[in-house]
């Protein structure tokens, strides 16, 4: 065999999604190595013209100027897991996918990986909360690389006005790995010529964040500010009355209530509560989370104050990049039918208007389409007529009913305290799955009535001698959460009522 | 098709002394014009769609070399391009993808094969098989072996593939045999260089045209010729292969110092075997083995003399090569045995008997079998030893992910036409519960995946209403069929729509109406706009279902989901019979955002008036139940975090890269799911009387709207 070169051939896996510029970061790569005369090659699988799906780009090269006429070396067509020296991941999902596929190895793998999330389509279908964990992904990408860069490239990015495959060029350039230096590479965007300035903004602020070696975090919510509104010393009263751990939703929620209907209503939480005093501080503060959700349902009204809020349209133009001299046309989408009309008629008419209509097929089949243009005088002024009938609410069928509904769930979890603690708190957060509009809340309530009456109510029943199945109610409430169909948990609860699948568990 | 080529194409005019650098399958397509060609026809499909996009683009080109390009309409068609004109001494080239284009290309393989050629007749395959492929796993070998035609597979690097471009003309003309070029998916998109030549005005072509037709009636594939055709391919055809395969050194013997064992290996599969073998410290980077190799450039036919040289006085060989079944292995087993070599063939019982080649499926492969074989000289506790370390690395990584994540398949686009007819579905199926839906191949398979997860069966390319037949007759309910209108013309108006009708079956329909064949890259078909003729010859879908008698028939543009809902809900309940079909209509989104971006760009800077609507979600409204996501899965509405400081679950949002179709509302609409979702729509350069009415407008809204102010 005879001498090989004293350099050995660098491998570099690119993980990207459709439509990222993937590509264009590989011809970025590769031009740079020819550039520098070194012996480059590079593969892909666009397959498809998809735009969505994952997939990667390959390359290989030679960090050593080779003269012509010399022999080339012999690479890869693929990559081979445990043999990547540069793993570069446009997305946290795709860098753990990487990690999953042995793509990522302490003993000689540089990771670079952004920490942005762009959702599976199955973590966005989950009827809660259905996201991968961030945290656990960017952990084991820490503990099992050779040298991890990891931070938000999809926001320095759009800081940049570039394409994120500019920004991950910045950091490949910064880890020093490929022979290219930083103005190797940067010449060649110039050369090239397409979108020089974004690139190189991209380019500038991939190789800075790569540099300074910053702890990665994670994005968090940014949570909407409260309303302001007077409150007449509500709030330090309830801050006297309840424990420390509530305090933070207490003030939101006293402030979301009298938004939502007036300074009584917010009154009339604080006396709904009020039994909670005592209990354990955790659930003290989830039911006032809770309760404060349930008490400010959505209906129509509430909807109509949103859609009208002074600082919405600011926020519209903002999305849409619209320049200050550009108008821009808005248009709501509203489909009621009798279900939503009766919510706001008083009880006894609607329950006459409900049960003629359930009689004659009309319930749930039939309804008014509309699409409302917002951004004129008339439509604004047929919403604001809506939200302006924040008076009249109580006198609503739908209020009488809520608030029915609303008492049946405290006094359950109240008595649930009986059984113990983590019991009254899965029995609060079944609060959960009441939420959304027509059909969804529908389900949501009838799946909310099954369990309380397969499982909640027969614990109750039978006293704190049963225990209560806390574990039971939460598995539960996942099923309800986890397909629309109600497959799972028609299998839970099942499983819940039939004594030996009971027992065998 | 929207997208342009111009780069490519000047690639495609290099000449002598330039270096080309690029794609695996442009440079074949160069290699195409450096050999001189008369024609190129193909049907597009990965990896080998860029040959002919690049082509029909290059006009200029194609009509200074006097080289005719076809976009033929199925792969059927384009493999009948090289069967008449057998007759002239003219190279002709087809591409498509394998092994589904070589199994509709069949009947006119066999009729191609069985007379023989003059001038080269060469069929560019890209072999879609292993990771990436995006059809059924088979190998296109065995086409190769029962038509007798040659079968090349060059080393992945392009030098080795221009090489065989321009060879494999050669030896279709020295053995009278059409040749197959097999290329894999890695190595069509490989990015390389070779030292360019200068392309070749054909002998016969578009500049230099016969004014006589070739008459032979010993060429003719019909019989009594046929009986003598079959024995020529074996009796003449053959030994003048080998004979070509053996003087111009088509495949390669490198040498290596264990002369006691070799491989003999597909020449595609090269590059992984050569970089295991450097792994295991029994090559260099750079190529120089230690073990013995026989690359085969030209798996088929195999040339018996240079197997038996290569094994004679070895113990054991292995033979590697990718798929099922081993045809190579088992050739090479039947020479040695007549020939009475002793050697050990080694193969698929140390290397995996289906699936793709992957480095550590050839690593375990060649580990075991220098284990059974003990070469001479060779350190095999080394050689464990190395192997070992390479896989606990992998391992390692492997088990230190903690979070499986799980697949991200290809979806639809944002915007997508086919996206809201899915949504429809699924809304009717909750009216009237289960239905078998039939699939076809094309973007609209996607519906397959989340969040539809819709698709009882699925056949090949047009075949999703011819294959309801047999489940017409077994269901309760009418099945739905889908298909695009790329494979309806491909076949499915004849295997399908003409079958249904003449047996007449009741079953529904839906054709996508996209405009292009676009899961390929959106290329022209017969009902585009601007197909290939830029004639007014476009056949409409319409007119032709209309005149082959198809009465029930609607068109429905694809984003009124109500609309669909309520068409496809009277197609499934009507009391006529017989075939109804739904002409789903939208434009392919990628395509139109193409077209659109350039045109409104042109008018912006003109200083014209520009509308852009986008969608939005108001999160304060929204409640993250994600209703709207089970019914869409577009990639620009997602969730993220819920803003509202009560609430956990996630919400709605829609991210800047929606192109404003329209879906969002509709499905609000059709399913009534909630008010959050509101259209914008911005105007740039609106004239001074819009912009003051708009102006007007906003003072008033302001002064109704009233303060909106926050707790801190």
């Amino acid at each position: 065999m005879p001498d090989a070169g004293t350099k050995k051939p660098v491998t570099l896996l690119i993980a990207a999604m459709g439509g990222e510029g993937g590509g264009v970061l590989m011809n970025w790569i590769v031009n740079a190595a020819i550039a520098k005369g070194f012996p480059v090659q590079a593969t892909s699988v666009p397959g498809v013209a998809q735009r969505t799906g994952a997939t990667t780009y390959y390359i290989e090269l030679l960090p050593e100027a080779s003269p012509a006429g010399a022999p080339r070396p012999v690479f890869s067509l693929n990559p081979v897991p445990g043999e990547v020296d540069l793993m570069i991941a446009t997305e946290l999902a795709e860098a753990a996918r990487a990690l999953s596929s042995g793509y990522i190895t302490s003993d000689r793998t540089t990771l670079i990986a952004s920490t942005h999330r762009v959702f599976l389509t199955l973590e966005k279908m989950d009827m809660g909360d259905g996201r991968l964990d961030g945290k656990k992904m960017l952990a084991s990408l820490k503990k099992n690389a050779r040298e991890a860069i990891l931070f938000d490239a999809m926001n320095a990015s759009r800081e940049a006005g570039a394409v994120i495959n500019s920004v991950m060029l910045g950091a490949i350039a910064a880890t020093n790995l490929l022979g290219i230096s930083e103005d190797d590479f940067s010449d060649g965007i110039k050369a090239e010529g397409k979108a020089v300035a974004a690139n190189l903004a991209g380019f500038e602020a991939g190789l800075r964040l790569a540099k300074s070696g910053a702890e990665p975090v994670l994005e968090e919510a940014a949570k909407r500010a409260d309303r302001a509104v007077p409150l007449a010393g509500l709030e330090s009263q309830a801050q006297a009355a309840f424990p420390a751990e509530a305090h933070a939703v207490l003030g939101h929620a006293l402030r979301r209530l009298a938004d939502y209907q007036d300074i009584g209503y917010a009154r009339r939480y604080l006396d709904r509560l009020a039994p909670f005093r005592t209990s354990d501080p955790e659930l003290c503060r989830e039911v006032a989370r809770h309760l404060a959700v349930r008490m400010t349902f959505e209906d129509i009204i509430r909807v109509a104050q949103a859609k009208t809020r002074a600082e919405r349209y600011a926020r519209i133009l903002g999305e849409t990049g619209a320049g200050p001299a550009d108008p821009v046309k808005v248009t709501e989408y509203f489909k009621p039918g009798f279900g939503e009309v009766c919510d706001m008629l008083p009880p006894g008419l609607a329950k006459k208007v409900l049960a003629w209509a359930e009689r004659t097929g009309r319930l749930g089949r039939t309804y008014w389409g509309m699409e409302i243009k917002t951004s004129t005088v008339s439509g604004f002024f047929r919403v604001w007529l809506l939200a302006k009938l924040r008076w009249w609410r109580p006198r609503s069928y739908r209020w009488a009913a809520e608030q029915t509904l609303i008492d049946e769930w405290l006094d359950l979890v109240d008595r649930a305290q009986g059984i113990g603690p983590d019991f009254a708190l899965e029995v609060a957060e079944l609060a959960r799955l009441i939420k959304g509009y027509g059909a969804t809340h529908q389900r949501g309530s009838r799946n909310y009535r099954r369990i309380v009456e397969t499982l909640v109510r027969p614990a109750l029943e039978a006293g704190s001698a049963s225990g209560g199945d806390s574990a039971r109610v939460a598995e539960a409430r996942e099923a309800a959460l986890a397909d629309s169909e109600g497959d799972r948990l028609a299998a839970v609860l099942r499983a819940g009522n039939d004594p030996v699948a009971h027992a065998a568990e | 098709m929207e997208r342009s080529f111009a780069k490519e194409i000047e690639l495609l005019k290099l000449g002598d002394g330039d270096v080309f650098r690029g794609e695996g399958i442009l440079a074949v397509t160069k290699a195409l014009l450096q050999s001189g060609v008369s024609y190129v026809g193909g049907y597009q499909g990965a990896p080998v769609s860029h040959l002919i996009d690049v082509l029909v683009q290059a006009k200029e080109l194609m009509a200074d070399l006097g080289v005719h390009v076809q976009a033929n309409t199925n792969e059927a068609s384009a493999a009948a391009m090289l069967g008449a004109s057998i007759m002239y001494p003219a190279r002709g080239a087809v591409t498509w993808k394998s092994i589904v284009g070589t199994n509709v290309a069949a009947d006119a393989l066999s009729n191609l094969a069985s007379p023989g050629v003059t001038g080269g007749a060469m069929v560019i395959a890209g072999e879609d098989y292993g990771e990436g492929a995006s059809v059924i796993q088979e190998r296109t070998h065995a086409f190769a072996m029962k038509c007798s035609m040659w079968m090349l597979d060059p080393r992945p690097n392009l030098p080795s593939i221009v090489n065989m471009v321009e060879k494999g003309f050669q030896l279709s003309e020295a053995s009278n045999t059409p040749v197959i070029l097999e290329l894999r998916i890695r190595a069509c998109h490989v990015f390389g260089e070779f030292d360019a030549k200068d392309n070749q005005a054909p002998r016969m072509g578009l500049n230099s045209k016969s004014d006589s037709a070739g008459f032979d009636f010993d060429r003719l594939a019909h019989p009594p010729v046929t009986f003598m055709q079959e024995k020529k391919k074996v009796e003449d055809r053959l030994p003048a292969a080998e004979k070509f395969i053996l003087d111009n050194d088509l495949n390669e013997h490198f040498e290596g110092r264990r002369g006691d064992v070799g491989i003999i290996l597909q020449g595609g599969l090269y590059n992984t075997v050569v970089k295991r073998l450097a792994a295991l410290g029994l090559a260099d980077d750079f190529g120089n083995t230690d073990i013995p190799l026989l690359v085969l450039n030209v798996t088929h036919p195999l040339v018996p003399g240079q197997i038996r040289d290569f094994c004679a006085g070895k113990k054991s060989v292995l033979v590697v090569e990718e798929g099922n079944p081993e045809y190579i292995e088992q050739q090479i087993n039947t020479i040695l045995r007549k020939a009475d070599i002793q050697t050990r063939i080694a193969g698929k019982d140390v290397l995996p008997m289906a699936g793709e080649y992957t480095a550590e499926a050839v690593l375990k492969g060649l580990v075991d079998f220098f284990g059974d074989s003990e070469p001479h000289g060779v350190n095999l506790e080394l050689l464990r030893d190395r192997a070992a370390k390479l896989e606990n690395a992998a391992r390692t990584g492997r088990d230190g992910a903690e979070v499986a994540v799980p697949g991200r398949p290809p979806g639809f686009c944002t915007g997508c036409p086919e996206r809201p007819v899915f949504s429809a579905i699924k809304l009717l199926k909750e009216e009237i519960g289960d239905v078998h839906i039939s699939t076809d191949i094309g973007c609209h398979s996607f519906a397959i995946f989340e969040p539809f997860s819709m698709g009882n069966s699925i056949l090949g390319y047009g075949m999703s209403l011819a294959s309801t037949a047999g489940v017409v007759p077994l269901q309760k309910k009418r099945t739905i069929s889908v298909m695009g209108d790329g494979g309806f013309w491909h076949n499915g108006l004849q295997t399908g729509v003409l079958s249904s009708l003449f047996n007449d079956t009741d079953s529904v329909l839906v054709i996508m109406q996209n405009g292009y064949s676009s899961a390929t890259g959106q290329q022209w078909i017969p009902s585009s706009a601007g197909s290939p003729s830029h004639s007014e010859q476009t056949s409409e879908i319409e007119k032709t279902l209309r005149s082959v008698g198809v009465k029930w028939l609607r068109t429905v543009r694809t984003y009124s989901v109500d609309v669909m809902v309520d068409t496809l809900r009277e197609a499934m309940t009507t009391k006529e019979g017989g075939l109804k079909v739904i002409i789903a209509d939208g434009e392919c989104m990628l395509a139109r955002q193409r077209r659109l971006k350039a045109e409104n760009a042109k008018l912006l800077e003109a200083g014209r008036r520009v509308e852009t609507p986008r969608y939005g979600v108001d999160d304060e409204i929204c409640t993250g139940d994600h209703s709207c996501m089970r019914l869409s899965g577009c990639p620009s509405l997602t969730i993220k975090p819920s803003p509202d400081p009560l609430r956990t679950d996630p919400v709605a949002t829609v991210i800047p890269s929606c192109v404003g179709c329209g879906l969002c509302g509709e499905v609000a609409h059709a399913a009534v799911l909630c008010p959050s979702f509101y259209r914008a729509e911005k105007v740039q350069n609106a004239s001074a009387l819009e912009r003051l009415v708009h102006n007007v407008r906003r003072t008033v809204i302001r002064w109704m709207a009233g303060s909106g102010e926050t707790h801190a």
